[in-house]
């Protein structure tokens, strides 16, 4: 049994709140530990020798901790360029290359699987494939569920329709400009690229938004960050409308586990396990922070008038009607039956509101900026004396 | 700097708290107690008395006190038995007592200058009776306080506190909402989202006290949480967990309909009209200029939460039943069905 979190995160979590006879610790207090989701991680009954593609990111880390922790051998592949040296020591071994251009470093390896996490571009696929074909058992291939076309679907599950790229882009690209904006397309040309590169052996697991610790998107990130300022917050229209997010560790933890298991095939891997509403992740964040605040609900309409945006501004929230109607009131079943587990919500914004804070001032700045994912707070201020003066005029009732 | 602190009481729910947090803040403790309730609990780590406030108060007989916390006193008789030898020999006697002195709780945002509730002219205030102190218990909480500033004029802080909550409460009127919630499925839920809630935890009660006798604060003071909405409460609770509860907010009227009462089983939550409506809207804004603090809810309910499933088998089975507080499991799921029934638009099932 090995404790987690040994080297990745700092602000490391204290177990054991309950002293003997289940009397409160009340010396620890000022430390305020709380039980966060037990996980001891047990090894796995056989050593798999992995290979990480990337594994310095965000996803990536988490997979090298919790293979390193079920007793597996780790080899990462990436340019060495993300956190250069972060896991040296740890890892088995470290190949330096690039999936642009350069693979010579996989060259005449074999490995009993491949966690494919950096993929935008199926050129990448294709490239490591000229060295990994026929020499790896399992290859797991992370990819998105933004390669679904229709998001009004609500259930939306691994049969619905996928995204097509255009016949005058070329599939194997290597152009950053197209990589972005054909981000669903690419990434199902890339799914397609690893059946054809590794059939009968492969997995793909498409995760919605990805959350936690490391993560530099801002959009779980920001609504942590800025419950945790207090005061008056605006929250996107009704309590009610449903969300969604999956934890960056159980993600890595459920794709180490496939590879154990040998499970092929496609899989949603999305969270919660049940319906979550917007006002029960946002409360949820807030119940692990001490600033005294609270929410002011605001109608899309008056949002929509004022330029703040779903996903970009309110981060994690979508209309949940017309177009994505199905954006958060996606199927997971299939994941969750093969083995997906998920942390509870309270760990998932401790353990990100503590990595926040170990960010260099002006990242955390940029969050409350809204630079990168979220709402400017000056921006909010104004939206929410604009909404407030509309009540004023509109009257009581 | 150390105080030599006695407090009465002190194994019971707050006092186990304030006991952990004096001996780390370094004070020496000394405890008056029957030595019922968790006897020998902190043996070795405090000067234990033995005596009952009732008729023997004989072991306080000629020792010194810097400070007296005085927690488990519902009776003023209780009160002036330990001042027959705590009187002249102490410089702080800091007192809970409780915010149901208040009579009237139909306004929000109500203050310590509130009005308190008086004495039955027929009951006898120094009465013993056992029933007397559920049935008075706002007067005689009231009348306790009055009979420690008649015993320590300008010596006595008054500490009312709303709903204590956290490990250790046998009441089960918190720990049933992490306890239910933790179960999962379909929850009943008072009221609506926005209904106002309102509690303290034991530890921060407990902790502010100990300040409180460090900076020998006096005057009266409510002891509570902000108020915040019910869903705040339940859905913070359901973040610690991860059963993936499903809310359903019934009504009041309907509540009341089919025999669920609020703080009853449906707990910390009264509906927040007519006399109860400002019940959980409490003003708590002297306390806080005075240094009382809140731990996070997350830490409160996973906390409690963790307490709970330490208790007896029978502890947890009678939650589950709402023997103590709460809504049993079985009533809940009738009170669900027959919500639900209406909500289909009449009845479908006969």
């Amino acid at each position: 049994m090995s404790s987690r979190r040994s080297f990745l995160h700092t602000g490391a979590m204290i177990g054991g709140a309950l002293g003997l006879g289940g009397l409160p610790k009340s010396l620890l207090a000022q430390h305020d530990p709380f039980l966060l989701t037990p996980q001891p991680v047990t090894r796995a009954p056989a050593s798999l020798n992995i290979l990480i593609l990337g594994g310095t990111g965000f996803t990536g880390p988490e997979q090298v901790e919790y293979a390193l922790a079920r007793g597996h051998r780790v080899t990462l592949f990436n340019r060495n360029k993300t956190r250069p040296g972060f896991f040296k020591g740890k890892v088995a071994e470290e190949l330096q290359g690039d999936l642009n251009n350069d693979t010579s470093a996989l060259k005449g390896r074999q490995f009993d699987v491949v966690l494919d996490n950096p993929t935008t571009l199926p050129a990448w696929v294709r490239n490591a494939a000229q060295q990994l074909a026929g020499n790896v058992k399992h290859y797991i291939f992370q990819s998105t569920t933004s390669v679904y076309s229709d998001q009004s679907i609500i259930g939306l599950d691994e049969n619905s329709p996928v995204g097509v790229l255009p016949a005058d882009i070329d599939p194997y690209t290597l152009d950053p400009a197209h990589a972005s904006r054909y981000y669903g397309p690419l990434k199902v040309r890339a799914e397609q690229e690893v059946a054809k590169q590794y059939p009968g052996i492969w997995t793909v697991v498409r995760p919605c938004l990805i959350v936690g610790p490391l993560d530099r998107t801002d959009r779980f990130t920001y609504w942590p960050a800025r419950i945790d300022q207090g005061g008056e917050i605006v929250a996107p229209d009704k309590p009610d409308d449903p969300c969604q997010f999956i934890d960056v560790r159980d993600l890595a933890e459920f794709s180490v586990r496939m590879a154990e298991a040998r499970a092929f095939g496609l899989y949603n891997a999305i969270g919660p396990e049940k319906p979550m509403t917007i006002a029960e992740m946002l409360y949820g964040v807030k119940s692990i922070t001490s600033t005294p605040g609270f929410f002011t609900w605001v109608p899309w309409e008056f949002l929509k008038e004022q330029g703040v945006r779903p996903w970009r501004h309110m981060t994690v929230w979508q209309p949940p009607y017309g177009a994505t109607a199905g954006y958060q009131r996606r199927n997971a079943s299939k994941a969750i039956a093969a083995g997906l587990t998920f942390r509870s919500l309270a760990d998932t914004a401790r353990t990100t509101l503590d990595w926040h804070r170990t960010r260099p001032q002006a990242e955390q700045d940029a969050t409350l900026r809204g630079a990168v994912g979220g709402l400017d707070m000056k921006r909010e201020a104004e939206v929410l004396a604009a909404w407030h003066a509309k009540l004023k005029t509109a009257g009581p009732g | 700097m150390a105080l030599n602190i006695l407090i009465l009481g002190g194994t019971g729910f707050t006092g186990p708290e304030q006991v952990e947090y004096a001996l780390a803040r370094g004070h020496k403790v000394t405890l008056f107690n029957r030595n019922r309730t968790r006897p020998d609990f902190f043996k070795g780590k405090v000067e234990q008395l033995v005596g009952d406030l009732n008729d023997d108060v004989s072991a306080l007989k000629g020792l010194k006190f810097d400070v007296v916390l005085d927690n488990p006193t519902t009776f003023p008789a209780w009160v002036r038995n330990a001042a027959q030898h705590l009187k002249g020999n102490i410089g702080h006697y800091i007192f809970i007592s409780t915010m149901s002195v208040y009579p009237d709780n139909s306004r929000p945002n109500m203050d310590e200058t509130d009005g308190t509730t008086p004495m039955p002219a027929d009951v006898d205030p120094y009465t013993l009776v056992r029933e007397n102190a559920g049935k008075y218990y706002g007067a005689l909480k009231t009348f306790a306080e009055q009979e420690a500033e008649r015993h320590y004029p300008g010596q006595v802080t008054v500490v009312r506190p709303g709903l204590i909550v956290g490990p250790l409460d046998r009441s089960d009127r918190f720990t049933y909402w992490p306890a239910r919630i933790d179960r999962g499925g379909d929850v009943v839920a008072p009221g609506t989202p926005d209904d106002p809630t309102q509690w303290i935890d034991s530890r921060d009660l407990a902790e502010w006290m100990v300040r409180l006798a460090e900076q020998k604060v006096l005057g009266t003071f409510n002891a509570v949480g902000h108020s915040r909405p019910m869903s705040e409460l339940l859905y913070g609770i359901k973040a610690v967990t991860t059963a993936g509860a499903q809310f359903h907010w019934i009504p009041a009227e309907f509540l009341t309909s089919q025999g669920v009462r609020g703080w009853r089983h449906m707990t910390v939550w009264l509906p927040p009209t007519g006399p109860t409506a400002g019940f959980l809207r409490r003003n708590n804004d002297r306390a806080v200029a005075k240094g009382l603090t809140f731990r996070r809810l997350a830490v409160t309910a996973a906390e409690t939460l963790a307490w709970h499933k330490t208790r007896t088998e029978a502890e947890q089975k009678a939650l589950m039943e709402g023997a103590v507080a709460g809504l049993a499991a079985s009533k809940e799921a009738e009170v669900l069905a027959a919500w639900k029934a209406t909500q289909k638009g009449g009845p479908d099932h006969e």
